[in-house]
């Protein structure tokens, strides 16, 4: 990966770098908690899905009330109708009600946790010039805390007595390939990644609309604000300006009628 | 407060846009919310409330019940609706209306809210945060930051408001004694940075936890809308407060020269995976 030079701030690094390493102890600390309740969830859906929850196969953002944009920064199509939507997610993942939702969480997810992948694969071979360190870092943290969000969700699935979501959104990923094969520099990265953050954090509002457990709505509560705190940090360094809205929407929210694998 | 930068009012005026649009979304659902109050004022028994929320409308009548009864003994399902019928019949007395959980959480959410635009306004009164000597990008996030808590602030009262419950105007009482604290320290823009930080971690963690609190289902929208808002304020200050303190304050700018920035800064603005909800308010400290 090529870094460029840049200006010695060797006491501000020092003290940035023992600040993050404080955070990160923070984020070890949050983690099992986090896990725990998505466990919870899991185990609270296993015995669910043996009773009356079968009443709710087949209408996961039933009464949501959303309509969504579907991934409008990849220039995905609109959206379907949502009663549409989950009675495919039933024949998409096997899954219905909450856990389809917790699928699709989980393959954003891996979705996301690929894309910096490529990311950092395309900036360590020089494709995309001078990479800054502060992106590098960007990258590299926004990569592992989805691969924790993933696990989380995966945590829900396999405690549902379900398997893990390996494979990603499909639907997104043809959109991102594309994308991708246009990206020659940082900013067209960091574009890349904003459109996918913000996808993400409109999943998890709609999905707060859907989802019925408690502990599902914590597990999306909690990760929600993370995403769109990537995104404001990649607006930063775009350029743009970071917090646009004062009201987050679903506009670019994925549907559960999207293909896994 | 007028924003000199041309590049910085640009991008302040499509925000601007992007606002109106999440505005419409939110009204939405405030709306949406009017109806059900008024239905649920109809129905006037839980019965028929519980009908609502399997029918995918509102008040889930688990949730209602767990935030009602925790602590109560259970008999069974027939004892908690017997209970549970009671407990509708209490809440359907305008008496009563303002001391459901959702309202009081609605309301320390505004009152939490009113408290950020006086710290914002106050922190815009110093020289150094909206004056001649102000960072201009530092200055642009104070004044739309400022705005933006408005905006919430309104958009909780109307939603306490359309439950019955009395909107609040006075800031968090708890906070407020926090920031009044602050006050005579707040001589620098490290000061004032940190304080933000803190008010605005504590929004964004107490919406975190109150999402799966709330029994209705507006409610938690609205809530859910907004808390992520909170987060990315804390991101940015994040990032502001490691360069000020690094001594890099000239690296906050818009675009900023990325190269020039240090590696930590590219992820100090968002520490962990899940947000925390360790400095969440209580549900009822600014239910006055």
């Amino acid at each position: 990966m090529k870094i460029r030079r840049r200006r010695e701030i060797a006491v501000s690094e020092a003290e940035l770098t023992a600040l993050t390493a404080d955070l990160a102890d923070a984020h070890h600390d949050t983690l099992p908690g986090m896990l725990a309740a998505a466990n919870e969830m899991g185990a609270s859906r296993r015995s669910f899905l043996l009773g009356a929850g079968a009443l709710l196969g087949g209408v996961a953002i039933a009464g949501s009330g959303l309509t969504n944009g579907l991934g409008s920064g990849l220039g995905l199509g609109g959206g379907s109708g949502i009663a549409g939507a989950s009675t495919r997610a039933a024949k998409s993942s096997g899954l219905t009600g909450d856990l389809a939702i917790v699928a699709l969480a989980a393959s954003l997810e891996n979705l996301a946790v690929a894309t910096y992948q490529a990311g950092i694969d395309a900036a360590t071979a020089g494709k995309l010039g001078a990479v800054p360190p502060a992106v590098v870092t960007f990258a590299q943290t926004a990569q592992s805390q989805h691969r924790d969000h993933a696990a989380a969700w995966n945590g829900v699935l396999t405690g549902a007595g379900k398997q893990a979501v390996t494979g990603v959104d499909l639907t997104v990923k043809k959109s991102v390939d594309q994308a991708f094969g246009s990206v020659t520099d940082v900013p067209g990265l960091a574009k890349l990644a904003l459109d996918l953050e913000e996808g993400a954090a409109a999943t998890y509002l709609a999905a707060i609309g859907a989802v019925k457990s408690p502990a599902g709505l914590a597990t999306a509560a909690s990760i929600h604000p993370v995403e769109l705190q990537h995104a404001a940090i990649l607006n930063f360094l775009l350029g743009e300006y970071p917090v646009p809205q004062s009201f987050a929407t679903t506009t670019g929210a994925r549907t559960t009628s999207d293909k896994i694998g | 407060m007028p924003i000199d930068d041309p590049r910085l009012r640009d991008l302040l005026e499509q925000s601007q846009d992007l606002h109106h649009d999440a505005m419409r979304a939110t009204h939405a659902s405030l709306d949406e919310l009017v109806e059900l109050g008024h239905d649920d004022r109809r129905a006037g028994h839980r019965a028929d409330v519980q009908a609502d929320s399997q029918a995918g409308g509102e008040v889930p009548s688990s949730v209602t019940t767990r935030s009602l009864l925790s602590g109560l003994p259970t008999g069974g399902v027939l004892a908690a609706a017997g209970l549970g019928t009671a407990m509708v019949a209490l809440l359907a007395s305008p008496a009563f209306a303002g001391k459901t959980a959702d309202v009081q959480m609605l309301q320390t959410a505004a009152s939490i809210e009113n408290l950020a635009v006086a710290t914002y306004t106050t922190a815009l009164g110093l020289d150094f945060i909206g004056g001649g000597s102000a960072n201009p990008v530092v200055k642009a996030f104070v004044t739309k930051t400022k705005d933006q808590h408005a905006d919430h602030a309104k958009a909780f009262n109307a939603a306490v408001t359309r439950l019955g419950g009395k909107p609040q105007d006075q800031p968090d009482p708890a906070l407020l004694k926090v920031v009044e604290q602050a006050k005579p320290s707040l001589t620098d823009a490290g000061a004032v940075v940190a304080l933000a930080i803190e008010l605005e971690t504590g929004a964004a963690a107490t919406y975190v936890a109150n999402v799966p609190q709330l029994a209705n289902k507006n409610a938690r929208a609205v809530t859910a809308s907004i808390m992520g808002v909170e987060a990315q304020h804390v991101a940015i200050l994040n990032a502001v407060q490691a360069l000020v303190t690094a001594g890099a304050a000239d690296l906050i700018a818009l675009p900023p020269d990325a190269a020039q920035l240090p590696a930590a800064a590219g992820s100090v603005g968002f520490p962990v995976a899940f947000f925390s909800t360790t400095d969440a308010r209580p549900a009822t400290e600014g239910a006055l």
